[in-house]
């Protein structure tokens, strides 16, 4: 069981694409040097790594299989515990991380099969399809890309250490959430999460990845009001895409919202100069992607 | 001197002074009517500059040129057509880019465009500054400033419509560029339609194809291009050889990424945006608009109610109030003509029944409508013109737009209904400003259901007689009674019969402006007042006229034994279930010229005299004869049964429906004799008197 975790860490290492040996395995996890050599020893034995140049260790076709597999049992285990058994986020890692080892192949598909051949394990992080590659993810580091003004969307968090990811998850910080970094101070990054403001210390930061914020177009009617969005797509037809085209609603333009009218409906938009009202529905075929508030 | 004759097109947004400039240059020399075939106005009139003599026609305001409404099939096939020799685009300056949508449109229809930059104080009063001559240079063709409220301008804009039409200054209007594939693709319906020969607005018809617009695409499919208003000089091209060219049309659009239809608009308005930017600097930072201040309140999501309240109740007050004293003064300037005609008449020996038909059922029974209709009227559309003008009249359909959409109507209903307090008829040809077809049905059949001035009037004078120190209350009753069952019948309508109609409401809020005196006082005499009056008159003379002969027929007979009395006697046994005599029946019959004679035709039908002219003596009469109960019956029925001829004339001539035209009789009449029935039948039972 410690052999095949340290496959598995031996896969990320080699996946990056660094080069590696027992030692430098054994300190990436956390290990004595001195167990090194045993890994080493081990690997070799079970035909999952050759020994090259310089006494660095390359993975085997056969070793790689088995970490792909490992992987993919770990992620599968997650999921099923918090989708099924409804067990918390920080708690799956390790209970995950006990069963991967005990499962045959047939029980790894049908727990897939189960699942419903789900695509992210609950962190965010990719489930590789069966004896396909673990797939290379995009997502970087908060840390490394947490400059003042950006808008960045949680990718995933890291499985480990296992308090630091119940505090995130407390803080409503969990993979699909939309953050704006707001400054960096002192070791601390303050970020502004669903409008309130959220202090994150930088060594927490490490430990959460994240992608910029796919534009994502959200239907006018929806905008607070007091923002400014920019129109990306009118998605009526016919006589209704003319009459918003030609009042001005093109792709590109920009527009705020000023108010609604004493019942709720319909909401004044300014567009182009000039104010224009329109009911929610209507306002709902227009597509904008939003700029921020007044 | 004189030149010859040039004809021009006014074509611009809605709200942007057009017709101020329209009326400022032809003063009281134009007229109105309607396009062919269409409930749009189309008012033309005729000015003398620099020798010329030069026909102006006002075009519907409309936002585009796309066919998608009736306004912008008006405005373009007229644009299209040989007619006129120059068309000026006006255009407000406060918000250019948005304007410059539809400059950019004509532009492509015809080198012969004028731009007039109206509201060139409002642009300075806001910090702005615009850049007249770069703008003329990148349109390439003249652009003249203008304040058309304050006549700043115009005999350059005249001018520059002469210069134009007649050819002294070549235009070279700017050409859009709509990107590689669009324009590639207008090449080679060009291509096509050169091989049809069609000559003339190639690029513009190919244009139009990959939008596919629908007016442009049935005459392809129907094979006959005349119809929109193509130079199609040549010989007509073979129907499958249009069809052809529809198919390659619609093919290329649906290879075009992103939508050619949202591209060919998004291209011109991304023009539009850069000329704008190019030409229009700021000079102050910007400052909360008054505007803005003024929403904060108006469009409150409290005060907002009982603001609207306060306009509304101040507004019928005022009319009422107000209207008193020149109704008196029209009474007895009527009367003292019919006595000059009485003398006149007797001084050459005319036979009494000459006498008797012309002046107390002509000129008695005419001035009497004249008299009363006249002043509240004026009153009533100046006060709402004044609000329309100053900017408040579209923020009551804003504020509205979602009550009128539980009955499944829309914030512009309101207005319509609100014309409807002044006038049902102005009430019903104003349902113009409806664009949505089922909307503006729903208006028009439901406006005799509201209260008009003449009803209020004379309802209350019986509301004052009958319930003295109650009347406020009542008053307030009926009020509420009428909103009901407009609301009610609004709601019956589209439940029923639109149930799948989509509505829909899209309006500009425009900046509240200072009224103008002059263009508020012109709308309400000219456009709403005269119309509405020479049409009442048209239908009131021959009716009163009728009327007196009715009661006065034949000559020395008993009451009983005139067609007034043998009516009375029929119509009897109908009212019966009502609460309403024979007597009263006929009186309603004989509002229907004019609602507003209740009190005079009560006074005939009960015998008490024989014209139709005001009187003390019914009033005394009627306090002594009906009970508590009969009169508040009886009100209820008038306030609702019918609309007037007046209205019957103008919801057939908006609709052009005898369908719609029926229902918008039946409906009233079904719903007051409902109401009526029920407060006199529970008012018996409970023996109420």
């Amino acid at each position: 069981m410690e052999a095949e975790d340290a496959l598995k860490a031996a896969y990320a290492l080699q996946e990056k694409g660094n080069a590696w040996h027992g030692e430098k395995l054994a300190q990436s996890m956390g290990l004595p040097k001195a167990m090194g050599q045993d890994i080493t020893r081990a690997f070799v034995a079970s035909g999952w790594a050759q020994v090259g140049v310089e006494g660095a260790l390359r993975l085997t076709e056969a070793g790689k299989a088995r970490a792909r597999e490992l992987v993919r049992a770990h992620r599968l285990w997650e999921q099923y515990l918090v989708k099924q058994e409804g067990m918390p986020l920080e708690a799956v890692h390790s209970e995950a991380h006990r069963r991967e080892h005990e499962m045959s192949a047939e029980e790894v598909e049908r727990l897939d099969e189960a699942l419903g051949h789900p695509a992210w394990d609950p962190h965010g992080h990719a489930i590789p399809g069966p004896g396909s590659p673990v797939p290379f993810s995009e997502a970087r580091s908060l840390l490394a890309e947490g400059v003042p003004d950006s808008r960045l969307r949680i990718a995933s968090l890291d499985d480990e250490p296992a308090a630091l990811l119940a505090q995130l998850l407390a803080l409503g910080l969990r993979p699909g959430v939309d953050i704006e970094v707001l400054d960096q101070e002192g070791g601390v990054l303050r970020l502004r999460l669903d409008g309130e403001p959220v202090p994150l210390a930088f060594d927490a930061a490490e430990h959460i990845s994240v992608v910029p914020t796919p534009i994502l177009p959200v239907p006018m009617a929806e905008l607070p009001i007091g923002s400014q969005a920019r129109v990306v797509d009118i998605a009526g037809t016919g006589r209704h895409q003319r009459r918003m085209l030609d009042m001005g609603f093109v792709p590109g333009a920009e527009v705020s919202t000023v108010r609604k009218a004493p019942l709720g409906d319909p909401i004044e938009y300014r567009i182009k100069g000039t104010a224009v009202a329109l009911r929610h529905e209507d306002a709902a075929t227009v597509l904008v992607e939003e700029l921020g508030y007044e | 001197m004189n030149e010859g004759r040039i004809v021009v097109g006014l074509a611009g947004n809605p709200n942007v002074g057009k017709s101020a400039i329209f009326n400022t240059l032809t003063g009281s020399r134009q007229h109105v009517g309607n396009w062919p075939g269409k409930t749009i106005e189309r008012a033309e009139g005729v000015f003398q500059h620099g020798g010329w003599e030069i026909h102006l026609v006002d075009l519907p305001g409309t936002y585009s040129l796309a066919a998608q409404s009736p306004e912008e099939i008006v405005a373009r096939d007229y644009i299209l057509s040989e007619e006129p020799d120059v068309i000026v685009d006006i255009v407000d300056a406060t918000c250019l880019e948005r304007n410059l949508n539809l400059t950019l449109q004509s532009l492509e229809l015809t080198d012969k465009v004028v731009v007039a930059l109206n509201l060139m104080d409002e642009v300075q009063r806001q910090g702005w500054e615009i850049d007249i001559e770069t703008l003329q240079a990148a349109l390439g063709v003249p652009v003249i400033p203008t304040v058309a409220t304050e006549g700043e301008g115009l005999s350059e804009l005249a001018d520059a419509m002469i210069v134009v039409a007649k050819g002294r200054q070549t235009t070279e209007p700017i050409r859009m560029d709509y990107g590689l594939t669009i324009e590639g693709h207008i090449q080679d319906l060009e291509a096509d339609l050169d091989r049809l020969a069609i000559d003339g607005q190639r690029r513009w018809l190919a244009l139009r194809l990959l939008e596919d617009d629908p007016e442009i695409v049935n005459a392809f499919k129907a094979g006959d291009l005349e119809k929109c208003c193509l130079r199609d000089d040549t010989e007509p091209a073979s129907r499958e050889a249009l069809h052809a060219v529809l198919r390659r049309a619609t093919r290329l659009r649906e290879a075009t990424h992103p939508d050619a239809r949202v591209e060919i608009v998004r291209r011109r308005y991304e023009l539009a945006h850069e000329l704008t930017h190019r030409v229009a600097h700021r000079l102050r930072p910007e400052e909360m608009s008054q505007t803005e201040r003024m929403d904060r309140i108006i469009t409150h999501r409290i005060w907002s109610w009982p603001i609207l309240l306060a306009i509304l109740v101040a507004v019928l007050w005022i009319t009422i109030q107000g209207a008193n004293i020149p109704s008196s003064w029209l009474g007895n300037a009527f009367g003292w003509l019919a006595e000059r005609a009485r003398d006149l008449l007797a001084s050459i020996n005319a036979p009494w029944w000459l006498v008797g038909s012309l002046v107390d059922g002509l000129i008695v029974g005419t001035g009497t409508v004249i008299a009363v209709m006249l002043p509240p009227m004026v009153i009533f559309f100046t006060a709402f013109n004044l609000l329309e003008d100053i900017g408040f009249i579209p923020r009551i359909a804003f504020n509205l737009d979602r009550l009128m959409r539980a009955m499944g109507s829309q914030g512009k209903h309101t207005l319509v209904a609100m014309m409807c307090f002044g006038c049902n008829v102005t009430g019903v040809l104003s349902s113009r400003i409806i664009e949505s077809p089922k909307d503006r049905i729903v208006a028009i059949v439901t406006a005799p259901l509201v209260l008009c001035n003449g009803r209020f009037g004379a309802g209350l004078a019986l509301i004052i007689l009958f319930f003295g120190n109650r009347a406020l209350e009542m008053t307030l009753i009926y009020l509420f009674i009428s909103v009901g069952a407009m609301l009610l019948a609004t709601w019956i309508l589209n439940r029923f019969l639109f149930r799948e109609e989509p509505g829909g409401f899209v309006m500009e809020l425009p900046p509240y402006r200072k009224p103008k005196w002059d263009q508020v006082i012109w709308r309400t005499l000219v456009y709403q007042v005269g119309h509405t009056m020479g049409r009442a008159i048209m239908i009131a003379a021959p009716a009163t006229l009728l009327i007196w002969l009715l009661g006065n027929l034949p000559p020395g007979a008993p009451f009983e034994q005139t067609p007034i009395g043998r009516l009375v006697r029929t119509l009897a046994p109908m009212g019966q279930p009502l609460g309403l005599n024979g007597e009263m029946m006929v009186a309603l019959l004989f509002t229907l010229p004019a609602k507003e004679i209740i009190v005079s035709s009560l006074a005939m039908t009960y015998g008490l005299q024989t014209t139709l002219a005001d009187s003390q003596a019914i009033l005394d009469y009627l306090a002594q004869t009906w009970t508590t109960l009969v009169a508040f019956s009886f009100i209820t029925f008038y306030m609702l049964y019918m609309p007037c001829l007046v209205t019957v004339w103008a919801t057939w001539k908006e609709t052009h429906s005898l369908k719609w035209t029926a229902v918008s009789i039946l409906l009233p009449l079904v719903m007051a004799s409902g109401i009526t029935i029920l407060i006199y039948q529970v008012g018996s039972l409970l023996r109420f008197s």
